[in-house]
């Protein structure tokens, strides 16, 4: 794959609590890597941590679901901001751009169109759904585990 | 399952650093920042986590050659058409040996197929038999891609053997 083309992307969802810091971050990096985290306290106390090598076929479908969705058009800058319920992280490198957008976990879609930038924090909503869908998919398929 | 994974903590330096270092390059070479990560005092919540298992990669080959998952081999079809079911995907693949696992995922917002599957088959030749005879074939009337989920990807250079921490 040419090295235009490259890209990355990390995702972090999280929050301090009586159970420590909880938390499911994943990232893909541009040489195919996919790592994955899960720190759930609650039900186990270990850490689930895989990483594994995805084709470059699934790093295009990647790129796609991201470009499709337009993020790189969104600002994070009326989303609400992270508090003590807890925090996402989005990062995402293409091309000659690099957003690092943060905000609150979302709760519904009804939080999402009373906010100040509902058609944004939309966007935001169903690529991380998304996000999220494909890499509990290729996890749980490689390592025959229950991501979540 | 624990044969099957092997721990790489601090014994593929060299691997991890390139992997960082081109992650680093990557975000040296952009014109334009955007978002509130960038901006003073947000510290990322991301730890220093090490010790990430992976399916060990077994007799090498090269690093783009396909990587066993932990119950067969999986392949990534891409461009299936928006509404084909699970039968016009299951029905094209198991002509090259029995499914072990299909998952489709849908479009959040539409509903509709999001545009990939991952198939898994038992044996090595099942998958690459399926790989080799439907990548470029249609459904629906639409190309499908068809080719390897994942890889192997850059040789390490030791291995310590599987002990879950």
């Amino acid at each position: 794959m040419s090295s235009s083309s490259e890209f990355y992307l990390r995702y972090y969802v999280g929050h301090k609590g009586k159970f420590g810091h909880e938390f499911l971050e994943f990232e893909f990096r541009p040489d195919g890597k996919l790592r994955y985290a899960n720190n759930s306290n609650y039900k186990n106390d270990t850490m689930i941590r895989k990483e594994v090598y995805v084709h470059p076929c699934v790093m295009e479908e990647l790129r796609r679901i991201i470009l499709d969705s337009e993020i790189m058009q969104e600002d994070d800058s009326l989303w609400p901001q992270p508090d003590r319920i807890g925090r996402q992280e989005l990062e995402i490198v293409i091309g000659d751009e690099h957003i690092s957008f943060t905000t609150s976990k979302t709760g519904s879609l009804l939080d999402v169109s009373q906010s100040k930038d509902p058609e944004g924090l939309r966007c935001f909503y169903y690529l991380v759904q998304d996000l999220k869908c494909l890499v509990f998919s290729l996890i749980g398929l490689h390592f025959k585990i229950k991501p979540i | 399952m624990a044969d099957v994974l092997d721990i790489n903590d601090a014994v593929d330096l060299d691997v991890e650093d390139e992997g960082e270092q081109g992650v680093l390059r990557l975000k040296d070479k952009v014109l334009r920042r955007k978002g509130r990560g960038f901006g003073p005092g947000e510290k990322r919540e991301q730890e220093k986590i090490r010790g990430y298992e992976s399916v060990d990669p077994g007799e090498y080959a090269d690093e783009s050659g396909p990587q066993k998952s932990v119950e067969g081999w999986i392949l990534f079809v891409t461009s299936v058409h928006e509404e084909a079911s699970e039968e016009d995907l299951s029905e094209k693949f198991s002509e090259f040996g029995p499914i072990k696992n299909l998952a489709i995922n849908l479009d959040r917002r539409t509903g509709f197929l999001k545009g990939y599957a991952l198939i898994e088959y038992g044996e090595f030749e099942e998958a690459n038999a399926a790989r080799e005879a439907l990548d470029g074939s249609e459904i629906l009337g639409q190309t499908i891609g068809v080719d390897w989920c994942f890889v192997k990807g850059p040789k390490k250079n030791k291995r310590s053997k599987s002990k879950r921490h």
